[in-house]
């Protein structure tokens, strides 16, 4: 499970909080969502559950099975099974797709990959993202479009099989349909793993029609105002945020 | 079809003169030397990619001069040092355009990279007498940036691992190499 316990956190040397007294629990095989407007924190959150060296926790907890993380740097984050889909990915000249992908996969089970099956397996996956192959070679990132940055983070969590997956703002830069073909092979790395979890960072509901989620939270103004199912987030792209000031949905967000 | 140099450079004071005559690559290695490069751009139309990477522990400089002396030749420079220890890096890179050559392209790219807190200067001089250049200079002295490093911890990768990703991809910079050719280079960068 990973919980997030009454944490408060902010940008480090700055005494304004950007997140505060923010709780949120997510169990094996569940999907929780958090919109809410610009500015409220929600890519905040993304990072400093992924470690960034911008934020700090002032206060509170970031557990993953009970234990606290706050101490971990981000690799070992990884290793714990967090990942983040980032909302606009770096790009990195020089150091290719699959000699990253290589290394990464390496750090993360802990052991040498082998060259043949790695090849394979790629290839496999990068037909399943709709990725033309010859990307593999290319520089990490680079000169690739927005839709194809957002299938290589999904070709990355595949090939990294993370149990904690954070999508910061998936949909955004992506068309119809390879919004289509990325929910697909999220849905399916679901299924394959049913105890993977998914925290979805979004504006929009349509991602939320391919990825049904159990729990749908607003985080307005560093905390979450309210949770609801699937039809909070109809009701937001309806009537916007206006409407919504009061906490709901118990303390802890379960 | 281009053609194409390796050098490695192991030795100070080098001094290297170019006349290029035809589509040219230059792959410049050096590791802990100071050298000059005079280029001359001696036939129209001639084309050249200049990569030079060097690793420096002490205090070097590297001082480049591409001079168009005809129309339409085309030069790109791209520099790019690591300096390991707090020792001092400099690069003077000049690309000059005569007057009375027309329509050339002079473009010029150099990086340093501090792996502590060495001293490293970049002087990018574009002379240039004639309107219709194009021509393009970037500058960055610093450290790998954190972002890139945040990126690739993000998916395991430690710390010194991602440093000698980034070192990699930095000093060996363009896909074309062929790494047998600089074998000596590459065990040099293992050794940071």
């Amino acid at each position: 499970m990973l919980e997030i316990k009454k944490m408060t956190c902010s940008i480090i040397d700055s005494d304004i909080p950007i997140l505060e007294n923010f709780s949120l629990n997510i169990k094996e095989g569940e999907i929780h969502v958090i919109m809410g407007p610009n500015g409220t924190g929600k890519s905040t959150l993304a990072k400093v559950i992924m470690g960034h060296y911008q934020y700090e926790v002032n206060s509170g907890d970031i557990c993953i099975d009970g234990e606290s993380i706050l101490h971990l740097s981000v690799d070992e984050r990884a290793k714990r099974g967090l990942f983040l889909c980032m909302q606009d990915p770096t790009v990195i000249d020089g150091v290719s797709n699959s000699e990253f992908l290589r290394t990464a996969r390496g750090s993360i089970t802990g052991e040498k990959v082998n060259l043949y099956t790695f090849i394979k397996d790629m290839e496999k996956a990068m037909k399943d993202v709709s990725l033309d192959s010859n990307m593999l070679h290319r520089s990490l990132n680079q000169g690739f479009s927005g839709g194809e940055k957002k299938k290589n983070e999904i070709l990355q969590m595949k090939f990294l099989k993370p149990k904690y997956i954070i999508l910061d703002e998936l949909d955004s830069g992506l068309d119809v349909d390879s919004l289509r073909i990325v929910c697909d092979n999220i849905r399916d790395y679901m299924k394959e793993n049913k105890k993977a979890s998914l925290l979805i960072i979004t504006h929009y509901p349509r991602i939320l029609e391919y990825l049904k989620p159990d729990y749908v939270h607003v985080l307005k103004d560093g905390s979450i105002k309210q949770s609801g199912g699937m039809e909070l987030a109809l009701k937001i792209e309806k009537d916007g945020y206006s409407g919504i000031n009061v906490v709901s949905g118990g303390e802890d967000n379960e | 079809m281009n053609k194409i140099l390796y050098v490695m450079d192991f030795q100070d004071n080098t001094h290297y003169t170019y006349n290029i005559t035809e589509d040219t690559i230059i792959y410049h290695f050096s590791v802990d030397s100071s050298s000059v490069v005079d280029i001359h751009m001696v036939t129209e139309g001639a084309t050249l990619y200049y990569y030079y990477n060097t690793i420096n522990y002490h205090n070097n400089s590297f001082k480049i001069t591409v001079e168009h002396l005809k129309n339409h030749t085309h030069s790109e420079l791209f520099n790019h040092g690591v300096n390991v220890k707090d020792k001092k890096l400099d690069f003077l890179v000049d690309g000059i355009v005569p007057k009375n050559s027309i329509e050339c392209i002079c473009n010029q790219e150099n990086q340093i990279i501090n792996m502590k807190n060495g001293k490293s200067t970049i002087c990018p001089n574009l002379l240039i007498d004639n309107y219709d250049v194009n021509s393009n200079h970037a500058a960055y002295i610093g450290k790998f940036s954190e972002e890139k490093l945040f990126y690739l911890m993000s998916r395991g990768i430690s710390f010194l691992e991602a440093n000698r990703l980034l070192l990699n991809g930095f000093l060996i910079n363009s896909d074309s190499i062929d790494l047998h050719e600089i074998d000596l280079f590459v065990k040099e960068i293992e050794k940071i």
